[in-house]
C-alpha cells in the first residue's frame, strides 16, 4: 500500500458494517449461490458452492464478524485469493469499486466493536469510512492448514 | 447313472426351487448347505458332480466358497446364482474358478442349459 | 543424427528388456537346465545392445556385447552354467541397469565396468567371438497369436459374466493377451458384450470357436488377420506408448465430460422434449463408453510392479542368510496406472519387512519344526471395486503380548486390555514411530515403517489389514481401489442432505428395521443373517438433528476385510459416477469426508470415507 499512489478497494457491506478488501485479491462477484454445508466444521463455514465446475469454500461474512444479516439481503459472494487458496466470503451487499488516494488511507484504528487484529486500515470514501479488513488474518483460521 | 447335486443357498425357498428344477430333469441331489462355509465342508464330503451356488450367503460368499473348492479341486463344477445388477460379483466368481451362472428370477429352461455345459 | 527424441522411448524400453533379464535369470537360477531363460536373456541382452550402440551409449553395447558372448558360449555348451556365472550375469545386467539409468539422468555411470568385462570374456573363454561386428537390428517377433473378437448376444442377461466365461474358456486353449476392453469393463451393467484379445494356442480356428461358444450366448467369434508388429518384450499385441500425462489430462477431461453428461441428462429429463431425451441419452452412452476406454487404457497390470520383487527377494535372501521360495499369484490384475506408480513402495516395504522381521533364518526355522525355507507369497486378487494385494510370510508372526506390553507403557491402549485383535494390533503398529528394532526387544521390529505404509495406502484411498499368528506367519492385506480418479458412488440422503458413498467398499444394502437391533458391548448393533454389525447413523454423524424417522430405513453395509458397519441414512437415491473434485477443505473437517463431488444438478456434495467409518 505504502509503495502505490493509490489504494483500489473493493467496498461491501456485512449487516451494519461497512467494510472493504483490497482489490487486489479480488477475483470475482459472485451471485447468491446454493452452499452444501459441511457438518463439523466451524459455524462460519457456510459451505461449497459450485463455481463453473470448481468448488469453492464459502464462509459467512455475517457470522465470522459477528453482524446480524439483514433480512433482505441475498448474500453475493466475493471471491478471494487467501494465501494462494482460493475461498468466498459470503457478504449483505457489495457497495463500490473505489480508488483511495494515500491520504484517504490511515493505519489501522480502533473501531468500536471490531476485533482490531483483523483491521488493516482504515479508509475513507466520500466521507464515508470504512475498514479494509486484514483478509488473511480474518479467514487463515477458518481454512485448513 | 445321474449326475450329483450341491445346492448351496441360504433362502429355502430357492434351494427348494432349483432343487425341484434339477429333480424334474432327472438329477439327483446328494445336499444343501445354507452358508459358504457349509458348502465348502459338504463338497469335501460329497463330491458332487455339479454344485449350484448362490452368491450372497452368511458366513463366507458364494465367491470364497467357489474360491476355496477350487483350491482343492480345479476342476469342480460350480454354477452361480446370482440376481440382476450382480454383474460385477459374476464377473469375480468366474475368475474364482465358477464353471457358468444363472440370473434370478430362474427359468428351468436356462438353468438346465446351463448345467448341461457346465457338465458337457 | 540427432537421437534427442528417442531417449525417453530408450530409457522405457531399456528398462522393460532389464526386467525381462532379471526374470529369465532367476528362472535360469531356479532351473539351471532349462532352455527358455537362457534364450529370453539372449534376446533382451541382444536388443539393449542394438538399441544402446544406436544412441551411442557405448558403455552399455559393450556390456551387453560381453554378456552376449558369454551366453552364446553357455547356449552352444562351450561353457557349462554354474551359481558363479549366473551371479556374474546378474552382476553385468545391474551394470547394464545402471548405465541405462546413466543414460536416461544424462550422466556417466557411477561404477567402473573393466573388471566385470574382464570377467565376462574370460568366462566365455577368450577369442571364442570372431570380430565384434554385431548386427544392430530390433529383432521382428510377430506377435504371438491370431487376433479374436467376440460378441455377447445383445439380450443375454449380463453380458459381462458371460464374456468372462468365453474368455475363460478361450484361456484353456492357451495365453491370451491384449485383452479389449480390460476385464474390469464387462463388470460394469452398460459393457455391451464385445471383446478383442490374441490367442496363443495350437488349436485350430474351429476348436476356438467351438470353446468359446460353448460358454453360451455368443453371437459371434471372428478371426482377424495378425498384422506384424514391433518387438515387445511382453508381447502385447499392438501398443503404441503415451505419455502417462496425456493419459491423466484425458482423464481429467473425461471426468469433466462425465459431470457436464450427468448434468445434461438431467436437464433433459426435466423439459419433457422426447428429441432432447434421445439425444442426451445417445451422448450419455458415449461418454460412458468414452469413459470405459480411457479407463481400460490406463488400467496396467500389478505384474508391472511385481516383476521388480522377485530379484529384490533373492538379493535379501543372500544379505540376510534366509531361504524364502517367493511366488506371485494374479500378476495379470489391472489397476489404474496411478494407482500402480503408488504402490510400489509400500509393497517393498512390506516385503522387505517380512523378509527382515517375519521370516526366521534356516536354522531357527528348523529348531521350529519348520522347513529350512520360509515361504513368501505376494498376490493380487480382485474384490468387488478394488484390489486385494496380499504379503504373506510363514514366519515368526508378531509377538502380540510383547506389542500389547509396550502399547500400555506407552498408554497407547488401556492399561487393563489384555488382548489385542488384528485391528488394534495394526492401530499400535501404525502410530508413527511406534517401535523401533530396539522396542520389541529383538522380537520383531514389525513397527518399522508400518506408519509409513498405512499413510501412503491411505492417501491412496486404500486400506491395510492385518492377520498374524505366533510362530505361523503374518499377512499383510493392502486395499486400494481400481482407478482414482472416477468412482462409482452410491448417493444417500439425510433430510435434505445427499451425501456419496463409494461402491468400492459397500457390501450391500439392507433395511434398518429398529425391531432387528440389539447391543453389543454397548454399541448398537444391527443383525444380519444372523450377524451383529454395528450401526453408524449418518444423522448423528453429520450431527443433523433427530426427527421422527420411519421405523424402516435404508442402511448400506460398509465392508473392509473383517470389518464391518451398517450406515443407517433416510433414503438411498441410485448410483452415479463421481467424479473427486479438489478443493480447500476448510479446517476441522472430519476425517470421515474423504472429499466432494459435484452431482448431476449441479450441487456439489461431501463424499464418506468408509475405511474412516470402520
Amino acid at each position: 500500500m505504502a509503495d502505490s499512489p493509490t489504494f483500489h478497494a473493493v467496498v461491501f457491506r456485512v449487516g451494519d458494517l461497512i467494510c472493504a478488501a483490497p482489490a487486489g485479491i479480488v477475483r470475482e462477484i459472485l451471485p447468491p449461490l446454493p452452499a452444501t454445508r459441511i457438518p463439523g466444521v466451524a459455524g462460519a463455514v457456510e459451505g461449497l458452492v459450485n463455481l463453473r465446475g470448481v468448488l469453492l469454500t464459502v464462509i459467512d461474512a455475517h457470522r465470522l464478524l459477528d453482524r446480524p444479516r439483514r433480512d433482505a439481503d441475498e448474500g453475493p459472494i466475493v471471491v478471494l485469493d487467501v494465501a494462494g487458496r482460493q475461498c468466498g466470503l459470503l457478504v449483505g451487499e457489495v457497495k463500490d469499486f473505489v480508488e483511495l488516494p494515500p491520504a484517504a488511507v490511515a493505519p489501522r484504528g480502533q473501531l468500536p466493536g471490531v476485533d482490531p487484529r483483523i483491521v488493516q486500515a482504515v479508509g475513507n470514501h466520500g466521507g464515508e469510512h470504512f475498514v479494509i479488513l486484514d483478509i488473511e488474518a480474518l479467514l487463515a483460521p477458518m481454512l485448513g492448514s | 447313472m445321474s449326475h450329483t447335486v450341491l445346492v448351496c443357498d441360504d433362502a429355502i425357498f430357492m434351494r427348494t426351487m432349483i432343487s425341484d428344477i434339477l429333480t424334474q430333469a432327472g438329477f439327483e441331489i446328494v445336499g444343501e448347505a445354507e452358508s459358504g462355509v457349509q458348502a465348502v465342508e459338504k463338497y469335501r464330503q460329497l463330491k458332487p458332480d455339479l454344485v449350484t451356488m448362490d452368491i450372497v450367503m452368511p458366513d463366507m460368499g458364494g465367491i470364497d466358497a467357489v474360491r476355496e473348492i477350487c483350491k482343492t479341486d480345479p476342476d469342480a463344477k460350480v454354477l452361480m446364482c446370482s440376481a440382476m445388477g450382480q454383474q460385477a460379483l459374476v464377473v469375480e466368481a468366474i475368475q474364482a474358478g465358477a464353471k457358468d451362472f444363472v440370473v434370478k428370477p430362474f427359468q428351468p429352461s436356462r438353468v438346465l442349459e446351463a448345467v448341461q455345459r457346465v457338465l458337457g | 543424427m540427432d537421437h534427442a527424441g528417442y531417449a525417453a522411448l530408450f530409457l522405457t524400453e531399456s528398462r522393460e528388456h532389464l526386467r525381462a533379464c532379471n526374470q529369465a535369470l532367476l528362472a535360469w537360477e531356479q532351473d539351471p537346465a532349462a532352455v527358455e531363460p537362457v534364450d529370453a536373456l539372449f534376446r533382451a541382452i541382444h536388443t539393449l545392445k542394438g538399441m544402446a550402440a544406436t544412441m551411442g551409449h557405448d558403455a552399455i553395447a559393450r556390456v551387453a556385447h560381453s554378456a552376449e558372448n558369454l551366453l552364446d558360449a553357455l547356449r552352444t555348451g562351450r561353457v557349462s552354467v554354474t551359481a558363479g556365472l549366473l551371479q556374474l550375469l546378474f552382476g553385468a545386467v545391474d551394470q547394464l541397469a545402471n548405465g541405462v539409468e546413466a543414460a536416461g539422468a544424462g550422466t556417466v555411470p557411477a561404477s567402473d565396468d573393466s573388471e566385470l568385462l574382464v570377467a565376462l570374456d574370460r568366462a566365455a573363454d577368450g577369442g571364442a567371438v570372431g570380430a565384434a561386428t554385431a548386427e544392430y537390428a530390433v529383432h521382428q517377433i510377430l506377435p504371438a497369436g491370431r487376433a479374436v473378437s467376440v460378441a455377447i448376444r445383445a439380450d443375454a442377461p449380463m453380458r459381462g459374466g458371460r464374456a468372462m466365461l468365453a474368455l475363460r474358456r478361450a484361456e484353456s486353449l492357451g495365453t491370451v493377451t491384449a485383452l479389449r476392453p480390460a476385464a474390469a469393463a464387462f463388470e460394469r451393467e452398460e459393457f455391451d458384450g464385445r471383446f478383442t484379445f490374441r490367442l496363443e494356442s495350437r488349436a485350430s480356428d474351429d476348436e476356438v470357436v467351438a470353446a468359446i461358444v460353448s460358454a453360451g450366448d455368443v453371437a459371434s467369434v471372428t478371426f482377424e488377420d495378425a498384422v506384424p508388429e514391433r518387438a515387445e518384450p511382453a508381447a502385447r499385441g499392438r501398443q503404441i506408448r503415451v505419455d502417462l500425462r496425456r493419459l491423466d489430462a484425458m482423464m481429467k477431461q473425461v471426468g469433466e465430460l462425465v459431470v457436464a453428461r450427468n448434468r445434461l441428462v438431467d436437464l433433459a429429463l426435466r423439459r419433457s422434449d422426447p428429441e432432447l431425451e434421445a439425444t442426451a441419452e445417445r451422448i450419455a452412452r458415449l461418454v460412458g463408453g468414452l469413459q470405459s476406454e480411457v479407463i481400460a487404457a490406463r488400467m496396467t497390470p500389478v505384474g508391472e510392479v511385481f516383476d521388480r520383487f522377485p530379484r529384490l527377494v533373492r538379493d535379501l535372501g543372500r544379505d540376510l542368510g534366509k531361504q524364502v521360495r517367493f511366488e506371485m499369484e494374479g500378476e495379470d490384475i489391472e489397476l489404474d496406472r496411478a494407482v500402480l506408480d503408488e504402490i510400489g513402495d509400500p509393497l517393498l516395504h512390506l516385503i522387505r519387512n517380512a523378509m527382515d522381521h517375519g521370516l526366521e533364518a534356516p536354522e531357527d526355522r528348523l529348531a521350529a519344526g519348520k522347513p529350512a525355507q520360509g515361504r513368501l507369497l505376494l498376490s493380487a486378487s480382485r474384490e468387488r471395486n478394488s484390489v486385494a494385494i496380499r504379503v504373506s510370510d510363514d514366519g515368526r508372526g508378531i509377538d502380540r503380548a510383547a506389542i500389547l506390553a509396550k502399547a500400555r507403557r506407552e498408554g497407547v491402549i488401556e492399561a487393563a486390555a489384555d488382548t489385542l485383535s488384528d485391528d488394534q494390533l495394526l492401530r499400535v503398529l501404525a502410530r508413527p514411530g511406534f517401535s523401533t528394532a530396539r522396542a520389541v526387544s529383538g522380537v520383531s521390529g514389525r513397527g518399522v515403517g508400518v506408519d509409513v505404509v498405512a499413510t501412503r495406502v491411505r492417501a491412496l484411498g486404500g486400506t491395510l489389514a492385518i492377520q498374524t499368528v505366533e510362530g505361523k506367519g503374518t499377512t499383510f492385506v493392502v486395499h486400494v481401489p481400481l482407478t482414482l480418479a472416477i468412482v462409482r458412488a452410491l448417493l444417500t440422503s439425510i433430510g435434505s442432505e445427499r451425501y456419496a458413498v463409494p461402491l468400492a467398499y459397500v457390501a450391500e444394502t439392507v433395511e434398518f428395521d429398529a425391531r432387528s437391533v440389539t447391543a453389543v458391548r454397548d454399541r448398537e448393533a444391527l443383525i444380519v443373517r444372523d450377524r451383529a454389525i454395528p450401526t453408524v447413523h449418518l444423522r448423528h454423524l453429520v450431527s443433523l438433528a433427530d426427527e421422527t424417522t420411519p421405523r424402516h430405513r435404508p442402511s448400506v453395509i460398509l465392508e473392509i476385510g473383517e470389518r464391518r458397519a451398517a450406515l443407517v441414512v433416510d433414503a438411498l437415491l441410485g448410483q452415479q459416477d463421481i467424479v473427486v473434485e479438489p478443493f480447500d477443505a476448510p479446517r476441522g473437517m472430519p476425517s470421515f469426508f474423504g472429499g466432494a463431488t459435484i452431482l448431476a444438478d449441479g450441487a456439489p456434495a461431501l463424499i464418506l470415507d468408509a475405511a474412516a467409518l470402520l
